[in-house]
């Protein structure tokens, strides 16, 4: 065989070589399978780790600790001044009433035992009576029954993270506390329920009391300045260096910063942010309007690339047929080549947008880690997004905190899961086959 | 073969690169791709009302220069066209020439049928759309009912005229695309090899459509089919490494060609 002269083999001894070698083949290809299968279940197993970790911490912070308390919405004293606004009813006594409420369901006695006691319902509770008034005017007048927060603390008890075995000097909770809490549960005041503070409020120092809503509609309105911003200017980018420039040294260049640009930390999106939307053009801080441009830096290139990649496999058959029946080039473009790469388009720029749905990074430069109680009312009121809150939350040390972190960090990927099934359907409906 | 080529051309074939009345004519036409030279120095007329046949080996050029006749070389970057191709007398390759009427006039069907993915009456009713040529709805479904007739596919579609026209076969597929081709109403078909995705039965179709529409328009194909090329064409130019060998009427060219390298070719010794 190593002579080219003598090769002469018979179709006998070939078929031999070939048989004698085919166990061997056989075993790679089993070993081959057997090494995928092995990532395959080895990801698998992390993913589903995560995910009970996750649910197991996060879902109770969805729910909280109430207690319930008859509360007498006396008009005097909640709406001093007798018009229902705003005003009156601050100037009001509805925190007083709670206190009130809780005094008279346990009946403490001494400064010591009564302070131990106010500190059990929430301090939110006034703002409660509040705002069923302002909702329902009819009620003042008359008595009924309102669930209150508890106290993070008591929350904590209830769910046995503290332990009353501790020595008292050790816990959060004073033993009159715990006395008082246990009654409350013998009297069944105390209830689990659904945190309606969690999916509806705002930031807060109470970690009762903190929610995900004004992260949340910062998240949306940041996402929403993105897509307007990077979505038109990366489909026209990408149509430019596909369709219409020449290829040259210049376009090339231009090329290879936009995969540059794609790989750039996020962080350095948020300098650049910082230095000229605020520093420049004197942008205010820490509002979605400048976070979404910020995205918007961050998400064009992977937008750019994924568009030139999906209009780069419209098939040029198609482009041949509208030039050819004299489509100008921007006719044929935008009547075939734009419509068939649509769904790869949109498809890079959701997978960009859940990207940018979950940086935390290019927002602390640009200030949207500030404490912001309000919920904002529009991209230029200050905000924060989902992410920077459960960094926030992360941060702080009360046991609540961490579950509400989890919680929250529960919501962001249901954001996330949602934005990639959306991408995954409008591909489906989108595509077209020829 | 090498030597072959180099061979002067035949006189005569020269004297029949050029015709009394034609529609369009190719003067000393030079196509470069990049530094290649693709075709050289080619001249030949295109006469009205009949079918010229580009025949060759493959790689010869005679696509790229149907390409020439509707400028559809222009896509490609690094193609550089020389020499002039007259329309009725007009420079196609003038500045002042606008390659939109020029592709409404010259329309051109491809070697894979390309319908769009769109139904078959868009598909038809795209071009006298983009160019404006119908007054209302009524006179574009006249329109593409016309094509469609002409293109001989009418009775096979005209009931499901809004189902995908990629849903047809590809013999149905390509006399939709002729039929997009002539609903702007032109004056030169390009066919670029169109039969050569189809089967025997769908070819005998397009080949009689081709026959059929010769009266109105006038057709260059680009075939590796000989038989198909004698079957359809009146005249016949033959095309070796870019140069033009041989050009003359088809019955003429198949039974007696006057250059060796010609004779060779259709009689199946070369290519």
């Amino acid at each position: 065989m190593n002579n080219n002269n003598t090769i002469q083999l018979s179709k006998q001894d070939n078929s031999k070589i070939v048989l004698s070698g085919l166990s061997r083949r056989r075993r790679k290809d089993r070993r081959l399978k057997l090494y995928g299968r092995l990532a395959v279940a080895t990801a698998v197993t992390f993913l589903i780790f995560l995910l009970i970790a996750i649910g197991s911490k996060g879902i109770p912070g969805f729910f909280q600790y109430y207690v319930t308390l008859e509360i007498n919405f006396d008009r005097e004293r909640l709406d001093p001044m007798g018009d229902l606004s705003v005003d009156s009813l601050y100037s009001g006594e509805s925190e007083a009433l709670v206190t009130e409420a809780i005094y008279s369901k346990l009946k403490p006695q001494g400064r010591s035992q009564k302070k131990a006691v106010k500190k059990l319902v929430s301090k939110g509770g006034g703002e409660k009576i509040r705002d069923r008034i302002l909702k329902n005017p009819k009620l003042l007048g008359t008595t009924s029954k309102i669930r209150f927060p508890v106290d993070d603390d008591v929350d904590s008890f209830l769910r046995g993270y503290i332990d009353r075995n501790v020595p008292e000097s050790d816990r959060r909770l004073n033993d009159f506390q715990i006395n008082y809490i246990d009654e409350l549960v013998s009297k069944n005041l105390i209830s689990y329920k659904l945190s309606e503070y969690f999916f509806f409020g705002s930031a807060s120092r109470d970690p009762e009391l903190a929610g995900i809503k004004g992260a949340v509609i910062g998240s949306l309105m940041s996402l929403a300045i993105c897509f307007i911003i990077s979505f038109p200017l990366g489909v026209a980018a990408a149509v430019y260096l596909e369709e219409i420039a020449k290829k040259n040294r210049l376009t090339e260049f231009i090329e290879i910063n936009i995969n540059n640009l794609a790989a750039v930390p996020s962080v350095v999106f948020g300098i650049l942010g910082l230095a000229v939307f605020i520093g420049l053009f004197g942008l205010p801080r820490s509002v979605p309007l400048v976070g979404g441009m910020v995205l918007a830096l961050m998400t064009l290139p992977t937008i750019i690339i994924s568009s030139r990649v999906s209009i780069g496999a419209v098939p040029p058959s198609v482009k041949d047929a509208a030039l050819g029946i004299g489509a100008s080039k921007m006719q044929t473009i935008f009547h075939h080549v734009v419509p068939l790469a649509m769904p790869g388009m949109l498809t890079g720029t959701i997978i960009g947008m859940a990207r940018a749905l979950g940086e935390t990074a290019p927002l602390l430069m640009i200030g949207m880690v500030a404490f912001i109680v309000d919920i904002p009312g529009s991209v230029t009121d200050p905000g924060t997004v989902l992410p920077v809150q459960i960094f926030m939350w992360a941060d702080f040390a009360e046991r609540m905190f961490v579950q509400k972190t989890s919680a929250a960090t529960i919501i962001l990927l249901l954001f996330l899961f949602l934005m990639n099934a959306i991408a995954i359907i409008l591909r489906k409906k989108l595509e077209r086959r020829w | 073969m090498d030597g072959l080529s180099k061979k002067p051309l035949n006189p005569d074939s020269l004297i029949e690169a050029t015709l009394e009345n034609p529609r369009m004519s190719a003067r000393n036409v030079d196509v470069f791709y990049g530094e290649n030279k693709a075709i050289d120095n080619v001249t030949l007329d295109v006469g009205k009302r009949e079918v010229t046949s580009l025949i060759g080996p493959s790689g010869c050029g005679k696509s790229t220069f149907l390409r020439c006749f509707n400028r559809m070389n222009d896509t490609i970057d690094i193609c550089r066209v020389k020499g002039t191709i007259l329309l009725d007398g007009n420079d196609i390759y003038d500045a002042s020439m606008d390659v939109v009427p020029l592709r409404a006039k010259v329309g051109m069907v491809f070697q894979k049928p390309n319908p769009f993915p769109k139904s078959i009456f868009d598909n038809v009713a795209y071009g006298p759309r983009i160019h404006g040529l119908s007054e209302n709805k009524d006179h574009l479904r006249n329109i593409v009912e016309k094509s469609l007739k002409r293109a001989g596919l009418w009775s096979e579609v005209k009931d499901r005229l809004h189902e995908p026209g990629t849903g047809l076969s590809g013999g149905q597929q390509q006399r939709l695309c002729i039929a997009r081709a002539i609903a702007v109403g032109p004056e030169v078909i390009l066919m670029d090899e169109p039969c050569s995705a189809l089967d025997p039965i769908a070819t005998a179709r397009i080949e009689e459509l081709i026959s059929e529409l010769k009266a109105e328009y006038s057709i260059i194909i680009v075939t590796h089919s000989m038989q198909q090329a004698a079957r359809v064409s009146q005249r016949t130019a033959y095309f070796h490494l870019g140069r033009l060998i041989e050009v003359g009427k088809t019955s003429e060219v198949f039974t007696k060609p006057k250059n060796s390298q010609t004779e060779a070719y259709i009689s199946g010794k070369i290519g």
